[in-house]
């Protein structure tokens, strides 16, 4: 989803450069930090970039139903590819339209990534919010039939 | 005025049908231009149709063609004398004359151009040219012979019902056994390894009857449970068929010695237009040399590097070979998996079986089908169609 026009270069550098972005972020709070706090800060940039994306998949999902004319958002159980996709597709949005004209697309996704790593940001906060719209919703899961 | 031209001329058709002075055998349809009619006023052109049923007599009843026992023994005995002379002609013993051997003499007695194979002249057993079919199922009173005659399919409604009773047997068996205290779990599973369940169209052969897939899903289900049961015996065996490995198909490339005496082997591969040929060394330091070029200068990417590196990586053997190709047509990437499939080739040469296995099952070994798509009249690619315009 990063690859545009088929630049797969491009997309692999700008990853790379992603993961290096939380990793010397990471490595600069773990040599400011007491030697407690050492021993909890993550450095290795893979778990959590993982670990980010699964805090960010969402659980159950919506899904728009003609019944009667009207169109209901229904809450239906999503599937794990499915969940993946949305959670990489929200950090992927998020990134490209909530930043600075100037900011580069690696320091934003590191800022992101390792927000969502201790479940904090915009993008958990768009789980968060499909959540309260799905309960919300409850009443009208009868409409699905799959 | 047509609707009322169309009943007159039904009409009129009618009482042309009644009078037998028209009837021709066989008829045909006629369109008879308009009668002038005698009443004086105005004249109405009136379409005559005459639809008539064609008598045919030579039509036949669209029926399977049922072969009777007598027909196939005499075609049986003459396929046999027929290959006793073909034999002859060829001059080859009668006695040892097997199929290939007819297949070879009938191809090269009646050479034929033709590009559709079944079309071919063939001379086989009456067993594999003739379908099977069922002797007539009822005896001279119109009584069936079969006790399951009447459910439509009496060979496999009595095979499960062989196989119940033996799953029956089987627990009254094991109930002996524990009220015995005799009982032990034994294991049963290592028959089946190498092995697969008849499928569908093999049990319609088998049973000369039509099933449907409920049926066979049926069938394959209470196997398994005979299975579960007891010990697989004969009955059972007699519905699988063994499984060959993939991977004995694999052709491994001779070792081959250069000037110096150093072991490679070579092997080619392909990726959409790209080809390549690899040479790997047995004992080297890692080195590739792609046309000529080091392997970093010619690949700048990293993903086509670790394309490169896949195989060895597999086989934990990164350093230990030394790898000369040349590699022609496609593109970046297109090179990268034809030169990966070539070394992943050579290195079947110098590695044990299983390894060759596991490479087959990691993908290494089988050439990426994909090529590209062409594109088709009235569309503007492969798939993409012309912008759709209302007016």
């Amino acid at each position: 989803m990063m690859m545009k026009g088929g630049n797969k270069v491009l997309a692999r550098s700008l990853m790379t450069q992603t993961l290096e972005a939380v990793k010397r972020k990471q490595f600069k709070k773990f040599h400011a930090a007491s030697s407690e706090e050492q021993a909890t800060i993550e450095r290795n940039p893979y778990t959590i970039f993982h670990q980010a994306l699964k805090n960010c998949e969402p659980v159950i999902g919506l899904a728009p139903i003609l019944k009667g004319g009207r169109f209901y958002q229904v809450p239906v159980p999503l599937s794990d590819r499915r969940r993946r996709f949305l959670a990489m597709k929200w950090m992927i949005t998020e990134c490209r339209e909530k930043k600075h004209r100037r900011t580069l697309m690696p320091e934003k996704l590191s800022q992101e990534l390792l927000q969502a790593f201790h479940n904090q940001g915009p993008v958990v906060k768009r789980k968060h919010d499909m959540h309260k719209m799905a309960e919300a919703n409850r009443a009208l899961a009868h409409y699905r039939w799959w | 005025m047509a609707a009322s031209c169309v009943s007159c001329g039904a009409v009129v058709s009618q009482r042309l049908l009644l009078r037998p002075r028209v009837s021709l055998a066989p008829r045909q349809v006629l369109w008879r231009a308009a009668e002038l009619q005698s009443v004086p006023g105005p004249q109405i052109l009136r379409l005559k149709h005459v639809t008539v049923v064609t008598t045919k007599k030579n039509v036949k009843a669209l029926r399977r063609e049922t072969y009777t026992v007598d027909f196939i023994k005499k075609q049986i005995e003459e396929f046999n004398i027929g290959k006793r002379h073909l034999a002859n002609m060829m001059g080859e013993d009668p006695e040892t004359f097997t199929q290939e051997d007819i297949d070879r003499a009938i191809a090269y007695l009646f050479p034929s151009g033709l590009f559709e194979k079944r079309a071919r002249p063939v001379m086989k057993h009456p067993e594999q040219i003739f379908p099977k079919q069922k002797a007539t199922q009822w005896g001279e009173d119109g009584r069936p012979f079969h006790y399951l005659f009447y459910t439509g399919k009496q060979s496999y409604y009595s095979l499960m019902h062989d196989t119940y009773g033996k799953i029956l047997d089987i627990e009254k068996h094991k109930n002996q056994l524990q009220a015995k205290g005799l009982f032990s779990e034994k294991d049963k599973t290592t028959d089946l390894i190498g092995s697969r369940w008849l499928i569908k169209e093999e049990l319609e052969e088998m049973l000369v009857e039509k099933l449907s897939d409920q049926d066979y899903a049926q069938f394959v289900r209470l196997m398994e449970r005979l299975l579960q049961g007891g010990a697989a015996g004969e009955f059972v065996q007699s519905f699988r068929r063994s499984v060959t490995v993939q991977s004995e198909k694999q052709p491994i490339e001779p070792v081959q010695h250069d000037a110096q005496g150093m072991a490679f082997s070579t092997s080619e591969g392909r990726r959409k237009s790209a080809k390549a040929e690899a040479v790997v060394y047995e004992h080297g330091n890692g080195r590739i040399k792609i046309n000529g070029i080091d392997y970093l200068l010619y690949f700048p990417v990293l993903q086509d590097r670790e394309q490169l590196m896949f195989p060895f990586h597999f086989l934990d053997r990164l350093g230990k070979h030394d790898v000369t190709c040349t590699v022609s047509g496609g593109g970046r990437s297109a090179q990268a998996g034809a030169i990966r499939l070539a070394m992943a080739r050579a290195l079947c040469s110098f590695v044990t079986e299983e390894e060759v296995e596991w490479m087959r099952q990691a993908g290494l070994l089988t050439s990426d089908p994909r090529v590209r798509e062409r594109k088709k009249p009235g569309q503007e690619g492969a798939r993409r169609k012309f912008t759709w315009k209302k007016r």
